[in-house]
């Protein structure tokens, strides 16, 4: 034991003076010849056991008392073993890094039903108690885009112990690379030679990619605090969940593809996997994992058309329920309204120009409801009635109707162009630039057209140029089968090629030929969506349109360019991402529902206004789960916007067990081990005295009492 | 009851024991409406009322004329007592830490009793002890002997250890017909066999009568702080350091037990009990025990 006042550590002398007191009274005693001494005998057995018990429980409280309040003033205190660092002994300016991320929310081993951000809060709380009254201490979180509760370096332990109480446990991924970045940066504020970082976490690697420990003269020092318990974690995850057509069962048919993992080196078998639709169970099912291995399990279901449904896959549970379970929001073919203009009439039907596209369209109960016009009938027609509007082989559209086209597409429409021998490229790039993904160029021949006549003596023995792989993120292609079947084996004699443009945002090429030159191209204008094919839609140029691909590509293009009216490219986003949501016309407020319910009314920014795009921007993205978004309108009604919902997962890298190696600890990257062999704590013990002492006041006025009381009662 | 009894210090202070007898013995009578110097009794009547069965020859025909109520006359030897006075003068009975001392107050009751004796002619005999026979006075009515016994009683000292079985062993010796014995004594260590010499007194035709007499102090602990008590009497080494706060409670269930065990010994034995602290009037206290004695008379 330890004192940090030890001189008064002479107020111990104290402690006799009760026995003292009791011995000077009893030689004092005034001496008394009595004839009666055998009636005192008798009364003195009758209660000495008694008399004694109280005198010998007096005699403790007094000297316990005396003993206990110059031990406290003495400011005693003990070092015991601890699992801190031993440099939390120093006064330093430190930066607690709390590990918030989702990973921290699963149930540790350690049998006390504690999750490792328990264990982390809790070392983090040891740390703070720890360090001496003189440290500055600051607290920062973990979690991607997390908070920083204390912000600069505090003397306020109070107040920093009351903010660690407060962090909740968030389901975002790990960043330490961030929150490494902005614990050095609070830390260059203090002039101290000790600073240091201490980070409690499970030591999970996710999350530790691009993490460069701080270096220098003068750099703070890191120190891990491993809130793990030690043991390794195995896990079970849905990492990865989509929705694609399934033709099989008709338009209607939605295939729900969830990717599940094995983070453990055994494999499991029969593994309930389960899928829940607008919160329905609609159907159960069972799959083997592969030691540290993936499998895919594939629900095909019936869905009606012309909204979005909530789609949940969860596996049975284990010691981390977060990742058990992944949404997606899946939507059936709507029953579009497709306009084709058709810019090449045949009288007869097989050799029109729209004739492959609007059977496509049409093909299957697809659900779309086709229109098909020629070019002067785009006057005055209303477009904002149609999902998406096809032009095709176009020689340019009616000046009149450009405006309206221009319009509609900004406003959210989706327009497919396609070429052909009738398109006046200089037309099109002048009346329609705003809206081209790319100017029109020169009509390139890749190889002579089946059937046709050589010229001469020169025969073009060309072959025909064909597709390049196709990328399969995209979503119009996403599915089509990796290697492009259906696509790969189409021909292209020839194609129109296209001006170069910069690299802008909202616009990239989705085909390409082998040549390397754009087959389709799209660009995103306003909040609707362009898509320019190189090509043409019937035989002219290519024969495409009798390959197996392009039935899908053009329903699939319909669906893409009619659905996705506010141009995000997917509804799904990982926890503490953001979502903007475009506002209608007439929308004034939006709400958001997340899950847990609690929603959150968002106004428009004015200067978004201003610039004619109007839009909320969502971050509060915290819970995974699906979030519904209402719109209030301009005439006070309240209303859903399907369209704009989405839903939110957690990053699958939290899902991953595996442990930081050692090698790429900061703390032991370079820097001598923080601390020292044997690490120490001080425990403080006066508290303790202090309680002890207040006990024996209690009992000797207790046992004063009682013995007042007795004597009065006799 | 109206009484003149003066209190124990106002006797003490009276010049000699003679007067303080006869200060007692009239305080005692003061309330009886009755002359003690007029043929007044010890008995406190010659007559036995008569009670079927008693011999009809013995009625005194004088006294039912008189009062109209049939009385037995007594024969000599039934008024003519004999009493012996045995006064415990051991060094407990020295005891006296705010008025006289037991010692002196029993000697008071005795002088009184003696006094009383002399003047109904009844002769009374002192036997002073202490572990054995410190002085004895036969019983005598000659005239000068209630000086003797009186002068005795004055010089009393207390000293030695206390045997009263052996003083009442002595008296069965000396009363060789019915006699009255009188012992005082505060029976603090009174040895078992005490009750057993009483019995046999008694079983001899004895009347016996015994006085306890104790001070306040040996009926409630007075004392307030860290007290060093020591016995009183020799050889006796018995010492205790103690609060008495803590024993008072105790010590008054103890001494009333041992004045109730006595009460129903001498009750079992058929012996006058008599109690008394020295703070109560020597008066009071002889003329309770003369109505005793008249109500067990009767």
């Amino acid at each position: 034991m330890h004192f940090l006042a030890p001189a008064l550590l002479l107020g111990l002398l104290a402690a006799v003076l009760p026995a003292i007191i009791h011995r000077i009274g009893r030689r004092h005693a005034r001496p008394v010849r009595f004839a009666a001494m055998e009636l005192l005998l008798r009364s003195e057995q009758e209660v000495s056991a008694r008399r004694r018990l109280r005198d010998a429980l007096l005699l403790v409280a007094r000297t316990g008392l005396a003993m206990a309040l110059p031990l406290a003033f003495a400011r005693p205190f003990a070092e015991v073993r601890s699992d801190l660092p031993a440099v939390t002994g120093r006064s330093q300016s430190a930066v607690v890094v709390l590990d918030d991320s989702a990973s921290m929310r699963r149930h540790a081993r350690t049998g006390d039903g504690g999750t490792p951000f328990d264990a982390a809060r809790a070392k983090a709380r040891a740390v703070i108690e720890h360090l001496s009254p003189d440290s500055e201490i600051a607290l920062v979180l973990a979690s991607e885009g997390g908070v920083a509760p204390i912000a600069e370096l505090s003397s306020d332990r109070a107040r920093v112990r009351a903010a660690l109480e407060a962090v909740p446990c968030s389901a975002r991924r790990a960043d330490f690379a961030a929150a490494l970045r902005r614990a050095t940066q609070i830390l260059t504020s203090s002039t101290r030679a000790d600073r240091l970082i201490y980070v409690a976490t499970d030591l999970q690697a996710a999350g530790w990619d691009d993490v460069t420990p701080p270096a220098g003269p003068g750099a703070p020092q890191v120190v891990l605090l491993d809130a793990s318990g030690g043991a390794p974690w195995t896990n079970r995850a849905v990492v990865a969940l989509a929705a694609e057509p399934a033709p099989e069962e008709g338009a209607q048919g939605i295939a729900v593809v969830a990717e599940i993992a094995n983070y453990a080196p055994e494999p499991v078998h029969n593994l309930g996997v389960t899928l829940a639709l607008d919160g329905a169970e609609v159907a159960r099912g069972f799959v083997d994992l592969p030691a540290n291995g993936r499998a895919r399990k594939r629900f095909v279901l019936t869905a009606a058309g012309g909204s979005a449904h909530e789609a949940e896959v969860s596996i049975d549970k284990d010691a981390f329920p977060l990742d058990d379970r992944r949404a997606c929001l899946v939507e059936a073919s709507r029953g579009l309204r497709v306009l084709i203009v058709d810019g090449d009439p045949r009288t007869v039907r097989t050799e029109d120009g729209a004739f492959f596209l609007e059977a496509a369209l049409r093909a299957g109960g697809s659900g779309f409801s086709v229109t098909t016009i020629l070019p002067d009938d785009m006057v005055g027609r209303d477009l904002s009635a149609f999902g998406a509007v096809f032009l095709a082989n176009v020689n340019h559209p009616p000046a009149a109707a450009v405006p309206a086209l221009i319009h509609y597409v900004e406003g959210g429409g989706g327009l497919f162009v396609s070429v052909g021998d009738r398109v006046d490229a200089d037309a099109w790039n002048q009346s329609l630039k705003p809206i081209l993904p790319q100017p029109l160029g020169l009509k390139r021949s890749a190889a002579a057209l089946p059937g046709a006549r050589a010229e001469g003596e020169t025969v073009d023995l060309r072959p025909a140029e064909r597709l390049a792989p196709i990328d399969r993120r995209h979503p119009l292609l996403s599915a089509f089968p990796a290697r492009g079947d259906g696509l790969s084996s189409a021909r292209f004699f020839q194609y129109m090629l296209l001006s170069p443009l910069p690299d802008a945002p909202g616009r990239q090429i989705v085909l390409r030929y082998e040549s390397g030159a754009p087959a389709l191209v799209e660009a995103e204008v306003g909040r609707g969506r362009v898509l320019l094919l190189t090509t043409t839609v019937d035989r002219a140029w290519t024969d495409l349109p009798i390959r197996p691909g392009f039935l899908p590509l053009i329903q699939e293009a319909a669906r893409y360019l009619a659905g996705a009216p506010s141009g995000e490219a997917a509804a799904a986003l990982t926890v503490g991402g953001k979502r903007e949501i475009a506002l209608e016309p007439d929308d004034r407020r939006i709400e958001i529902v997340p899950p847990s319910g609690d929603s959150r009314w968002l106004t428009p920014p004015a200067h978004g206004e201003a610039r004619g795009r109007r839009a909320v921007t969502f971050s509060e993205t915290d819970e995974p789960g699906f979030y519904r978004v209402r719109a209030a309108r301009a005439d006070g009604t309240v209303s859903e916007r399907p369209d704009a919902a989405f839903v939110v997962n957690l990053d699958p890298r939290e899902s991953d067990p595996a442990r930081l190696p050692d090698d790429k600890r900061p703390d032991r990257a370079g820097a001598p081990a923080a601390g020292g062999a044997a690490p120490r704590r001080r425990l403080e013990l006066w508290h303790s005295l202090g309680v002890a002492a207040i006990a024996l006041v209690l009992l000797e006025s207790m046992l004063t009492l009682r013995f007042r009381r007795g004597r009065v009662k006799g | 009851m109206p009484t003149l009894a003066l209190d124990p210090q106002d006797i003490a202070r009276l010049e000699s024991m003679s007067v303080r007898a006869r200060v007692i013995v009239e305080g005692a009578f003061a309330g009886l409406h009755a002359n003690p110097h007029a043929g007044a009794s010890i008995e406190f009547s010659e007559h036995k009322e008569y009670a079927p069965g008693d011999d009809i020859r013995r009625i005194d025909w004088k006294a039912v004329g008189r009062i109209d109520r049939y009385y037995l006359k007594r024969f000599e030897d039934e008024t003519e007592m004999r009493t012996f006075l045995l006064l415990d003068s051991s060094a407990s009975m020295g005891y006296g830490r705010t008025g006289p001392s037991k010692l002196a107050y029993a000697s008071y009751l005795a002088a009184a009793l003696a006094y009383l004796l002399a003047q109904q002619g009844d002769p009374a005999g002192l036997l002073l002890f202490d572990a054995g026979t410190r002085q004895y006075l036969p019983p005598r009515t000659r005239g000068g002997h209630i000086r003797d016994l009186l002068v005795a009683l004055d010089a009393v000292y207390p000293a030695g250890r206390t045997e009263p079985g052996r003083a009442l062993a002595h008296v069965a010796e000396l009363a060789e017909r019915r006699s009255l014995i009188v012992v005082f004594t505060d029976l603090l260590d009174a040895p078992a066999d005490l009750a057993d010499r009483l019995r046999q007194l008694r079983s001899r035709g004895h009347d016996v009568a015994l006085f306890q007499i104790l001070d306040p102090d040996e009926v409630a602990l007075p004392f307030d702080e860290v007290t060093d008590f020591e016995a009183m009497e020799p050889d006796d080494a018995r010492r205790l350091l103690v609060d008495p706060r803590d024993l008072a409670a105790s010590f008054e269930r103890e001494s009333a037990a041992l004045r109730e065990r006595w009460r129903r010994i001498c009750v079992e034995a058929r012996v006058e009990y008599q109690f008394a602290t020295t703070a109560e009037p020597p008066a009071e206290v002889l003329r309770a025990f003369l109505f005793a004695r008249q109500r067990a008379r009767r």
